[in-house]
């Protein structure tokens, strides 16, 4: 496929550098303001299929071009750029504003908070066009938040893919999160010894 | 088992005075309120509730979100009623006191109780939604109390604003014997999105149910099976017994055909009625009567003259047993209960005729004069009832086979009348 990077693609694999998203903790993946709950899953995906948009695209809610995106990661990554699609007529958002390792941020926060970069966007919709970070400040990244305050004067905002380039660092920030306690005793979670057959414990 | 974190946004305004609802507004509300943290608490143990009020002073929160039901079930107590309530208030501090939630992984989640009228505008409403859907916050909607269609067009308008793939609903109630609670259990507001809740409701709508009509006789089979067969039979013989008195009403019917347009009542009064088979042949009776013997009777009631009672009822039954032997066995049964009371009953009456008696008495009484003209004139109508009685009852005979149709619901509703106003017409 064409490439219209400024370098010729035949010495290294463009999709390979796009691979963070296989470090992105899909299932907590979460949008406010989208119009269709959990279809901001879709946006991430392998750099080649960064037009396809048969899977569906994040779109959102009627008169309201605002978006946030709440991307976790298994594990810290450190983000060196990112990549937005945005869909065409106006849709396409053009602000971006990205704050790192803040949980349960929503419009109002978003807009009050500062945010660690702000990006102009430009209409982007082959997907060449990638969003330098100031790398020293994402180093170490738990999870992401993106919100685009506005588009191109579109009724709505739609986002077909979102790509990062970086480093995963196999370390994991939050590892307490993991675990879930027990508020409640429930008998059934916890079989006894004697149940499962008996036997004495002995330490060898 | 969705873990969500809800505030409950209660009424308190002076609305909730009113007694449509029993047995106040205010009460039935708070126990709706007890209902819904306990099943929201219950089908997640990680679930939080919190509450305020929207009317009073100003917005209030009484509690945080927690997933302690105590704290929630004591904070419902002393809660004053007063002022009107404050819709979008309510919610944007609801909103708020969530948005702050402890746990950020919890479903955000409003219940509102809409009783008073609701003064902001549609569009008002409209954005305010908007914003809750914006924010990926459900908004659930009681409205009762005040009924208004501007108001439930508004309350309709901002739910659908709300709205997110039926995340959101909104429950009318209206007012009647059914409690608040009651209604609510049904609807989705308890069974949540399907799963989660719908086991705390099925339980909560069983118990609901069992207290009132579920098991049979009030009484559990499991707890003590010898009772509930007892009662189960005798229940059933008799509704027996019922249907032999209604099918020989119904074979009266066709040899005398003053008493055929009320068996078909008379079978359901009967079985309506369910106590005593005597009893409702007593009911029958009273329906045969043409109005002014039923307005006679009522007097002579109000009268409270005991005898003359005893004695109409005795000539009733007689008649009616003059015509089937078979009613007779029960009409004994009730006749001798009655007898017993008559003998008591005529002795008053006697004594009640003995006008030095009665004068006597009336002498103690503080503020009575017996010289008085209108306390004569009441004994001396005291004295002349029994006679009139006994005329008026040969007189029921004669006028009973002449007088036209009557349906019985001009009889109830007459006799109603009748009694309501304590028999003076």
């Amino acid at each position: 496929m064409a490439c219209l990077h400024d370098h010729s693609c035949e010495d290294h694999d463009c999709s390979s550098d796009w691979s963070l998203y296989k470090h992105i903790d899909v299932p907590k993946v979460s949008a406010l303001n989208e119009a269709v709950p959990g279809s901001v899953k879709s946006v991430f995906k392998a750099w080649e299929q960064r037009l396809n948009s048969s899977e569906g695209f994040l779109e959102s809610n009627e008169g309201d071009p605002e978006l946030i995106v709440f991307i976790p990661f298994t594990s810290d990554v450190k983000i060196k750029s990112i990549s937005v699609v945005g869909g065409d007529d106006g849709t396409s958002p053009s602000r971006m504003r990205a704050f790192i390792n803040r949980e349960g941020i929503d419009f109002s926060d978003a807009q009050s908070m500062q945010a660690i970069q702000e990006w102009d966007l430009a209409e982007n919709l082959q997907g060449v066009l990638e969003y330098q970070t100031r790398y020293s400040r994402f180093q170490g990244v738990g999870n992401l938040t993106l919100h685009f305050p506005d588009n191109h004067g579109g009724d709505t905002s739609r986002i077909q893919y979102i790509g990062l380039k970086g480093e995963a660092t196999q370390l994991k920030r939050d590892v307490v999160a993991t675990i879930v306690y027990e508020l409640m005793p429930n008998p059934s979670d916890h079989k006894a010894k004697s149940e499962t057959g008996g036997g004495m414990s002995h330490v060898e | 088992m969705v873990l969500e974190a809800t505030m409950i946004c209660i009424d308190n305004s002076e609305w909730m005075r009113n007694g449509d609802y029993s047995p106040t507004r205010f009460q039935a509300q708070a126990d709706a309120v007890n209902l819904i943290c306990g099943a929201k608490t219950q089908s997640n143990p990680e679930n939080t509730v919190g509450v305020l009020t929207m009317a009073g002073k100003g917005v209030r929160v009484l509690v945080t979100p927690t997933s302690d039901l105590g704290k929630i079930l004591a904070c419902m107590h002393g809660l004053e009623i007063g002022g009107e309530m404050n819709l979008a208030a309510g919610i944007q501090v609801a909103q708020l006191a969530l948005k702050h939630r402890q746990n950020k992984k919890q479903q955000q989640r409003i219940i509102v109780f809409a009783g008073g009228p609701v003064k902001y505008d549609k569009k008002v409403l409209e954005m305010i939604g908007k914003k809750l859907k914006k924010n990926s916050v459900a908004l659930d909607v009681v409205n009762f109390g005040e009924e208004d269609e501007s108001k439930s067009e508004k309350l309709e308008a901002l739910v659908a604003a709300v709205n997110n793939n039926d995340s959101s609903h909104i429950v009318h109630v209206p007012a009647g014997s059914n409690a608040l609670s009651d209604v609510l259990l049904s609807t989705p507001i308890f069974t949540g999105d399907g799963e989660g809740g719908s086991g705390f409701a099925a339980a909560a709508a069983a118990a609901a149910a069992g207290g009132v009509s579920g098991f049979d006789f009030g009484v559990d089979p499991n707890l003590d099976p010898e009772l509930a067969l007892a009662l189960r039979v005798s229940m059933e013989e008799e509704r027996a017994r019922q249907e032999a008195a209604a099918k020989k009403a119904a074979d009266d019917s066709s040899k005398n055909e003053k008493e055929g347009e009320s068996t078909s009542q008379d079978a359901t009064m009967s079985e309506n009625v369910g106590t005593s088979a005597s009893e409702s042949e007593n009911k029958k009776d009273d329906l045969m009567d043409d109005e002014n013997a039923l307005l006679q009777q009522a007097l002579a009631m109000s009268m409270d003259d005991p005898a003359a009672t005893v004695t109409t009822r005795d000539t009733d039954m007689s008649e009616a047993a003059a015509d089937d032997q078979d009613l007779a066995l029960a009409l004994q049964l009730s006749v001798q209960e009655g007898a017993k009371d008559g003998s008591g009953q005529a002795d008053m009456g006697k004594l009640l005729a003995d006008q030095s008696f009665v004068s006597s008495i009336l002498a103690s009484l503080p503020g009575v004069d017996p010289n008085d003209p209108s306390v004569k004139d009441l004994l001396a109508s005291m004295q002349n009832q029994p006679e009139e009685l006994q005329l008026r009852n040969l007189n029921r005979r004669k006028m009973r086979t002449k007088h036209p149709r009557r349906t019985t619901n001009d009889f109830i509703l007459f006799y109603s009348q009748v009694t309501s106003c304590g028999g003076y017409i």
